[in-house]
């Protein structure tokens, strides 16, 4: 019952974060000196032209009644029509979320698969080489930036290499997996298309390496902190006392109780990691939500930026609200809390 | 327990997927390729495609559909090759405008056993509904046949199955509508076809967004947004077959990654090298470089209601003082043509006449005459870069740097450019630099922009009114004798040139980095080239 009761005022509590979203973007949107119509149809188009388009988008009603249709509209599943591309917002963001979820989901799974070892291995050799050379990687992961990064990794594996695609999500000329979830090498391996598989997670490796070695880094610090902490507790004492074999003392007694701390910050992380996405989307052809969000911005598209600023205020609390979920699974102390 | 052990079960099972496609051979796999058989006969262009919004013929009007359209679909008349004086038949045989009294009347004749890609026969019907369906639309491209060409829908009429007229009313040049119908707004559609993908009142516009019903080389076999669109040869074109049996076109933004893939060969093309990345390409085996006239001027607009720019001896003195060659030499590294008139290189009516170089005396004693000793002012410039692979902050800085010479403070103002055109449009702005494109191959689609102040374009955006050029403007675009005509634009750009509100700064070259393989290809000024003569 407690569980569910926290649910529930979780949904309550992305409701008003979206309202109050969808209001101050509007109203940021509207207030922006710049004219999107005149963005949207450039230099050569007529008053006439104008005109019609600012009718035929309703911007020429008063703002308030603006924010009533789009909000009706929103009720009725529908997130208005983008200027920029001149389709159904809802569709746009259909196209290009799964793109960027497949990229997030990929990078946090590498810094899930790689930070944490890596923070482990480097606690239990505190001080020596191993330690060394992790803390060196991972204080280069918090401080490269994406963008130089990407295009090192694609002067490197790509051009020079010759091991990773360039870009892109999959070969030209393989024929995509038919759309179910729209992650490709979840939809290839639906369909059982190994060809398609095989083409996807190999483009799939570079802008996810990319990606992931800001949030690995940070999961190797906070997991070989947390892991410092713990190795020097009591209980680990115990655990050598009783004779216990090293690795399950490391892992059954140490990693889990260190790794509570880590989870938060996973969950923390996968927010950077949609913005993050921007970029890499950019570097690697990736045809993703950060990449429509930011040319939706540079062409002042406002209802494509309040599609995509709703979906992020519907992501992130979700993402939120996994952890937690995580959290209360992992940590049997909230759970009779 | 069980909870426990999923995620573990979730890991072993991605690591046995990996596990299992790493296992399949190179090149293997159960799939079909694409339709066009394969990387070995498809043309591979890399360029950035993010203003792509429809492959409708009726709605394009951004580069790259244009250059897509243009490909899939014919034009009653067309130019040919990269020239933009002469036109040539394209669907229609004969094209003769005749004096019908209160109008203009141009009979069409269309070439017999013209098939589109269905297999349907192009009629005069098709022809019809085609021209009919771009003003009914009224999407960007419109205005090209109702303002420009003065039609409306009823001006567009079949007499017979083979025979199209065309009325249009007297104020409107019969040359500029001919240039116009080159264009992708004149692509006809097969109307059958379109006809039974209509929804609602969008005339096939929604189904014509991603697909095609021309009768041009190309189909578009499929639009993966954001990713890439693919063209295949069509089996019913009527003229040469196409050498290569496709064209895929990859939205890849980022320029180093385009010369990555162009030098690994990943790429047969690659539209957005900067002028550094094509040298870096000299001397590479398997990769060179072309060059594609563009018909773009970038100039810095004065408005004429601003004090001290009504004084037309102190735009003279603005004009004089700029360093042209400066600019096209160092921050251009050669990549644009010295161009001062209002019309480019390249469409009728250019005038060759460059007076203008760094002339910090004869400037001066110009700011003198104006009784001006010393001027602010403020100079708008967008964000981003210039046609021609310089940043506009770049050549604002240089502008900058020429103007102090002669006494002139500018303070630079860097803004979006959707923010600068606000302003612009709405006669804001003191001196303003950005480019200008005509929207048509005819001389009178710059002239009548930089000197008609009542077509609320350029002229007006400067605040220059001056009617009896502007009169001029309008009487030569409707000259039919072209030696007659080239004469008055000769007089109209003469007059510009030096009492006109602007200082034309460069015409831009464009560059395309390319496979050595790469042979025929061959850039349309209007921004389009013809794939199908490309072979690799």
């Amino acid at each position: 019952m407690r569980f569910l009761a926290f649910l529930v005022r979780r949904i309550i509590g992305i409701a008003a974060v979206m309202i109050g979203v969808s209001v101050v973007t509007f109203a940021i949107s509207h207030v922006v000196p710049a004219d999107p119509v005149v963005a949207a149809l450039g230099d050569h188009a007529t008053d006439d032209q104008i005109a019609a388009f600012r009718a035929e988008y309703k911007l020429d009603r008063p703002l308030p009644e603006q924010y009533l249709t789009y909000v009706y509209g929103i009720l009725h599943g529908d997130l208005g029509r983008s200027i920029r591309t001149r389709r159904s917002v809802a569709d746009d963001l259909a196209d290009s979320f799964p793109a960027t979820l497949e990229l997030s989901s990929a990078a946090l799974l590498v810094s899930i698969l790689v930070g944490v070892p890596a923070g482990v291995w480097s606690a239990i050799s505190r001080g020596r080489a191993p330690d060394i050379v992790v803390r060196l990687l991972a204080l280069a992961g918090g401080s490269i930036p994406v963008f130089w990064l990407g295009l090192i990794v694609i002067g490197l594996f790509y051009y020079q290499l010759g091991w990773f695609p360039g870009g892109g999500r999959i070969d030209a000329f393989v024929a995509p997996p038919p759309t179910r979830t729209g992650l490709y090498v979840v939809d290839s391996v639906l369909a059982g298309d190994f060809a398609s598989l095989r083409s996807s997670l190999l483009h799939l490796v570079m802008p996810a390496l990319t990606l992931g070695y800001f949030s690995t880094a940070v999961i190797t610090r906070m997991t070989r902190s947390s892991m410092l902490e713990v190795l020097g507790q009591d209980y680990m004492r115990t655990a050598r006392a009783k004779g216990l074999r090293e690795p399950t003392i490391v892992l059954r007694h140490g990693l889990r109780n260190a790794l509570i701390p880590t989870i938060t910050i996973i969950g923390l992380t996968f927010g950077s990691l949609l913005s993050g996405a921007v970029l890499t989307e950019t570097i690697f052809s990736w045809p993703g939500l950060g990449r429509y969000a930011t040319a939706s911005a540079v062409s002042l598209d406002f209802p494509a930026v309040l599609g995509v600023t709703l979906l992020a205020a519907v992501v992130y609390p979700i993402a939120n609200l996994i952890v937690d979920v995580a959290y209360y699974w992992l940590d049997p102390r909230i759970q009779r809390g | 327990m069980s909870r426990q052990r999923a995620p573990i079960l979730f890991v072993v099972a991605l690591l046995v997927a990996a596990a299992c496609t790493s296992a399949t051979p190179t090149g293997g796999g159960t799939s079909t390729p694409q339709a066009t058989g394969g990387a070995a006969s498809t043309l591979v262009y890399y360029a950035d495609v993010s203003d792509l919004i429809s492959l409708d013929p009726a709605v394009a009007y951004e580069f790259s559909g244009v250059l897509l359209v243009h490909n899939a679909y014919e034009t009653l008349v067309k130019f040919e090759g990269s020239d933009l004086s002469t036109i040539k038949p394209g669907v229609a045989t004969s094209w003769e405008p005749k004096d019908a009294g209160s109008t203009w009347d141009i009979t069409f004749k269309l070439k017999s056993g013209v098939k589109f890609a269905s297999g349907n026969a192009l009629t005069a019907d098709d022809v019809v509904y085609s021209l009919q369906r771009v003003i009914k639309l009224n999407k960007s491209p419109a205005f090209l046949f109702t303002d420009i060409a003065g039609l409306k829908a009823e001006s567009i009429k079949a007499t017979d199955p083979s025979t199209v007229v065309v009325s249009m009313p007297k104020t409107s040049s019969p040359q500029g509508f001919l240039s116009i119908l080159t264009f992708t707004v004149g692509g006809i559609v097969d109307s059958k076809e379109v006809k039974t993908h209509e929804a609602g009142a969008d005339i096939g516009s929604g189904w014509l967004l991603d697909h095609s019903a021309g009768s041009g080389p190309y189909v578009i076999d499929h639009w993966t947004k954001n990713s890439e669109v693919l063209l295949k040869g069509n089996g019913n074109y009527g003229g040469t077959k196409p050498p290569l049996s496709g064209v895929l076109v990859k939205h890849v933004p980022e320029s180093t990654n385009q010369q990555f893939a162009l030098e690994k060969g990943d790429a047969d093309v690659a539209r957005n090298l900067s002028p550094q990345q094509i040298s870096a390409l000299q001397g590479k085996q398997g990769v060179g470089s072309t060059q594609g006239n563009s018909l773009l001027l970038v100039y810095v607009g004065m408005n004429a209601t601003v004090k001290p720019l009504d004084n037309v001896n102190v735009r003279e003195a603005l004009r004089t003082a700029i360093d042209y060659d400066g600019i096209i030499k160092d921050l251009l590294k050669g990549n644009a043509k010295k161009v001062q008139g209002i019309v480019p290189a390249g469409l009728a009516g250019y005038n060759e006449t460059t007076p203008f170089q760094a002339d910090v005396n004869k400037a001066k004693a110009l700011l003198q005459q104006a009784g001006q000793t010393s001027v602010n002012l403020e100079l708008l410039v967008p964000t981003g870069q210039a046609p021609g692979g310089v940043a506009w902050a770049d050549l604002a800085a240089k502008l900058q740097a020429d103007w102090a010479k002669i006494g002139v403070t500018v303070t630079i103002k860097q803004t979006a450019q959707a923010d600068l055109l606000t302003s612009y449009r709405a006669q804001k702005g003191q001196l303003v630099m950005i480019l200008w494109g005509p929207d048509f191959p005819d001389p009178d689609a710059n002239v009548g922009p930089f000197t008609d102040y009542g077509a609320k374009s350029i002229a007006f955006r400067n605040g220059w009114d001056d009617k009896s050029i502007a009169q001029k403007g309008r009487d030569a675009a409707l000259i039919t004798d072209t030696a007659k005509r080239a004469s008055a634009y000769k007089d109209i750009t003469e007059y510009v040139l030096h009492n006109g509100p602007y200082a034309i700064l460069y015409q831009p070259t464009e560059l395309f980095g390319l496979r050595s393989n790469v042979k025929g290809f061959a850039w349309n000024p209007m921004g389009w080239l013809d794939f199908a003569a490309i072979t690799k």
